[in-house]
């Protein structure tokens, strides 16, 4: 055994100077002639460009008769254009060692594209095509159709998707479009008719409302040149997102849904309730409190408890989610089948420990150093920046936002932490759903799974 | 496209190796005020015994639960105070330990590795073993057990790698070695691997040479070497005879086939060829696998094939999941198709090209950060001994030509080479309730 020899010195824990200061980006910004939003972060070092056009063509603008058409949509923009039929435009795409995805979340469509440096003249006269031009040519529609219908069959397979499916539905109902996955429903992807799918994108991608954010390595004046040029042809703007009016909590707040799954190897838990629009004042301390409770996987009241106290689980966390309207805050984990009960029952026992008792100014101060002195970590890659900078675009967020988040934050006193605690961690306010595990033998809400 | 148009990849460090063995690697890059260490032990479930599954991983838990003067929560305390990022994570070959800190906190780290490399073992007890023995067990159940198709790869493995190999049982370990696993197991592997001589220490980031060779001595400089291991070159064993396969039934809805086979090391020449095969056969929607499975062929939902970069000997992987209606020997009979077309005509220029500039894009999307360039030149240095061999392999990738792509294809590919594991829906697979 090597270390049984003389004990190694002791050193003193080392002391730390001063941090240094986050180098947020300053962006350029600029807009389209016809109106889309721009926001260039260059940098060199590093050859890639990343490019991420957002567009206000989510699922929460899907027909109410076609769930999915936002998805279904984002999902053929790459299958044949005007210019290029699938084959050939897909050819391009591989040849220059570029990637895209588009895909539809609850507000926005979203196209990333990742090009090499050095290939921008070829690639944005592409993206233009994708974005602008597509055909949903009938062959390709139908086979994406059936692999998303196939797609819906077997997320059923798995317990975690099985309680994520339920709890949105749970806090918002069936009514909101943020009660049902971004991806819609298989009734929905399997009616919608093609013609369907070209009048959502005929009205909703449109560049007054859409953004694009480029960050890497790239001439701005070579990039501006090829994007006007390229989108030159693209304009009008589309109608306003209606979004019904969310519940003020969920509808069998303070209740449990219990789904069986027999033969469990875990149960699956979804703490959820309604949270707020990621403009609201109080995110800041919405963030902060979260942070205390579940935002940090290991050190938050919940890993601490479920984890690091009890070993019932390997990860427990939560967070609020951004939306346009207001989002929710899920508490999530999955825990060994027996305990799930128990946990459900620590997990209360600290959402109402945050709600009645104040945070210790040593948790509080943690948890602030924890947010602030991270950030030059999130700007670090072009990715991350674009990421953070599509946030501020997406949601009408102040511009020097990042700039104020440190002082932002340092201003949270615990008794903001107990108001935003009472408003949204109250174990009245939110509902339950587990999946799988030990029944709770109380109150159990019925449910049609269990017929 | 020519081959003049595929970006060059490099990570210029400096290096030194410390009395006791300890290896240094230092990456400046001030872009950004942080620094990222990672300190790498060339460790991993490889070299368990069986019996003993897990125990690396397991180890590596137990490392996150306090050392004498940081006891259980302060490791994650201290450094999220200061605005850090911390993990650990353990593979077939080796165990690492990372955190990336604002520039002023480099110290934190390499005291906090100090204390765990140099005063551990006094402070491990039954009640740690046994509270993360729970959230390991709890990890594979959630991982692995409680989702669709979790354990298909564990099989995979013990098909590929014949009995008794290293990579022939999986990282988490399997249940019964981790209720087995004892405190003594657990001092005898930490005692025997974790030492400097057996590990790397990268800094990356906002940090020069100098500086980081004189905090790597301060805190690591006077720790004893460790034992002296043997090099366990040549462990390679010549794949079984024949394709071994099997049908695995699991709650899923629909059949997906996996299929691997045994090919040559990390940064060997022929697993540079491998990869550039395997973005040719299904990285993006005109590669050949896409073609033949999803777009033209219609049979499958999704095709992936995977090169894994091991040390003894790489893992190339297909899996593909069928659509409604198909059975799995059609996926089978489409993978042996592709690959048979890739070994009797070749492949073009072109798409060899255009395969290396995809490579190319995710390298360079991977090394944007500094804790991958760190990872990246610590795994380096651990599997091929030398951190300057990341360089190479990454220039290696322009000099593939389609012939060797035709010519890694039939050698490796062959079917009396792999292991095939087909998990279908169980029979009377519904999901109904009591």
């Amino acid at each position: 055994m090597p270390h049984n020899a003389a004990a190694p010195r002791v050193l003193p824990a080392p002391a730390l100077g001063a941090p240094p200061v986050p180098r947020v980006p300053v962006p350029e910004r600029w807009t389209l002639p016809n109106g889309a939003r721009v926001v260039f972060l260059p940098r060199a070092g590093i050859p890639q460009v990343a490019l991420r056009l957002v567009l206000p063509a989510g699922s929460s603008a899907d027909p109410a008769e076609y769930p999915g058409t936002a998805a279904l949509v984002a999902s053929l923009l790459t299958e044949g254009t005007r210019g290029y039929d699938a084959t050939a435009l897909n050819a391009r795409i591989d040849a220059l060692g570029a990637s895209v995805g588009a895909h539809a979340g609850h507000d926005f469509a979203e196209v990333e594209m990742t090009l090499l440096a050095g290939t921008l003249d070829e690639g944005i006269p592409l993206l233009a095509e994708i974005v602008t031009r597509p055909t949903f040519p009938e062959d390709e529609t139908e086979r994406v159709r059936a692999e998303m219908l196939d797609a819906f069959e077997a997320r059923q397979d798995e317990p975690a998707n099985v309680a994520d499916d339920r709890t949105l539905a749970e806090v918002y109902g069936e009514g909101h479009p943020y009660g049902r996955p971004s991806f819609g429903t298989a009734e929905g992807v399997g009616a919608v008719p093609r013609e369907a799918l070209a009048a959502f994108h005929a009205a909703r991608f449109r560049p007054e409302g859409a953004f694009l954010v480029a960050a890497g390595d790239f001439d701005p004046a070579e990039l501006r040149a090829l994007l006007e040029s390229a989108f030159a042809h693209w304009t009008g703007g589309a109608e306003p997102v209606a979004y019904p009016a969310a519940p003020a909590r969920p509808a069998c707040a303070g209740e449990r849904v219990e789904i069986p799954w027999p033969d469990s190897a875990q149960g699956e838990i979804r703490i959820a309730g309604t949270g707020m629009v990621r403009t609201d004042p109080r995110w800041v301390v919405a963030s902060v409190a979260n942070y205390i409770l579940g935002g940090s996987t290991i050190l938050g009241r919940l890993g601490s408890n479920l984890r690091e106290d009890k070993g019932w689980t390997y990860g427990v966390r939560s967070a609020f989610s951004a939306g346009v309207a207001p989002g929710g805050w899920v508490a999530e984990t999955a825990v060994e089948g027996e305990f799930t009960p128990r946990a459900v029952e620590e997990m209360l026992g600290e959402m109402r420990r945050m709600m009645t008792e104040p945070v210790p100014e040593e948790e509080l101060r943690r948890a602030k150093d924890a947010l602030i002195l991270s950030l030059p970590r999130a700007f670090e890659t072009p990715a991350r920046v674009a990421s953070r900078f599509a946030t501020l675009e997406a949601y009408g967020l102040p511009r020097d936002y990042w700039e104020r988040f440190p002082e932002q934050v340092e201003a949270v006193t615990a008794e903001d932490i107990l108001a935003v605690s009472r408003e949204h961690f109250d174990p009245a306010r939110v509902v339950c759903v587990t999946v799988g595990g030990a029944a709770s033998g109380e109150q159990v809400e019925e449910s049609e799974e269990e017929e | 496209m020519s081959r003049s148009s595929i970006p060059s990849i490099t990570i210029p460090f400096r290096a030194h190796t410390l009395g006791n063995g300890m290896r240094i690697v230092v990456h400046e890059d001030r872009a950004s005020p942080i620094v990222a260490v990672h300190l790498m032990y060339h460790a991993g479930s490889r070299h368990e015994v069986p019996g003993r599954t897990g125990l690396a991983h397991l180890l590596e838990h137990l490392m996150f639960e306090g050392s004498e003067h940081a006891p259980k929560g302060a490791f994650d305390d201290l450094l999220e105070r200061a605005g850090g990022s911390n993990n650990g994570s353990t593979w077939l070959d080796r165990t690492n330990y990372y955190e990336t800190v604002p520039s002023h906190a480099v110290e934190l780290p390499l005291w906090l590795e100090r204390d765990r490399m140099a005063h551990f073992l006094s402070v491990l007890d039954q009640e740690k073993l046994d509270l993360q023995r729970g959230v390991v067990i709890n990890e594979r159940r959630q991982s692995y057990e409680n989702r669709p198709y979790g354990l298909a790869d564990e099989r995979l493995s013990e098909l590929l790698f014949p009995d008794g190999h290293p990579y022939g049982w999986p990282t988490i370990g399997y249940v019964a070695d981790l209720e087995a696993m004892t405190l003594d197991d657990m001092r005898t592997f930490y005692g025997t691997y974790y030492t400097p001589s057996n590990s790397v220490l990268v800094f990356a980031g906002d940090i020069g040479p100098e500086e980081a060779f004189a905090l790597a001595e301060r805190y690591f400089g006077d720790l004893p070497a460790g034992p002296a291991l043997p090099r366990r070159e040549g462990e390679s064993v010549e794949p079984a005879a024949g394709h071994r396969r099997e049908t695995m039934p699991d709650r899923v809805s629909f059949p997906r086939v996996y299929r691997a086979f045994a090919v040559p090391g990390y940064g060997t020449p022929d697993w540079v060829a491998l990869d550039v095969l395997a973005y040719l056969l299904s990285d993006g929607e005109s590669s050949r696998m896409q073609r033949a499975l999803v777009r033209e062929g219609r049979i499958a939902q999704d095709v992936d094939t995977y090169l894994y970069p091991t040390e003894l000997e790489a893992v190339f992987g297909i899996v593909a999941t069928a659509r409604t209606g198909i059975p799995a020997e059609r996926l089978e009979e489409a993978f042996e198709r592709v690959v048979a077309e890739v070994v009797e005509n070749g492949v073009s220029e072109d798409e060899v090209v255009a395969a290396v500039r995809r490579t190319r894009r995710d390298q360079v999307a991977q090394l944007a950060n500094v804790e991958e360039r760190a990872e990246s030149l610590a795994y380096a240095a651990t599997t091929l001994g030398d951190p300057g061999r990341f360089d190479e392999v990454m220039a290696a990738y322009a000099d593939v030509t389609p012939e060797d792509v035709r010519r890694v294809a039939a050698e490796y590919l062959r079917p009396e080479r792999g292991a095939t594991v087909v998990v279908v829906p169980a029979a009377g697979e519904v999901q109904d309730a009591a």
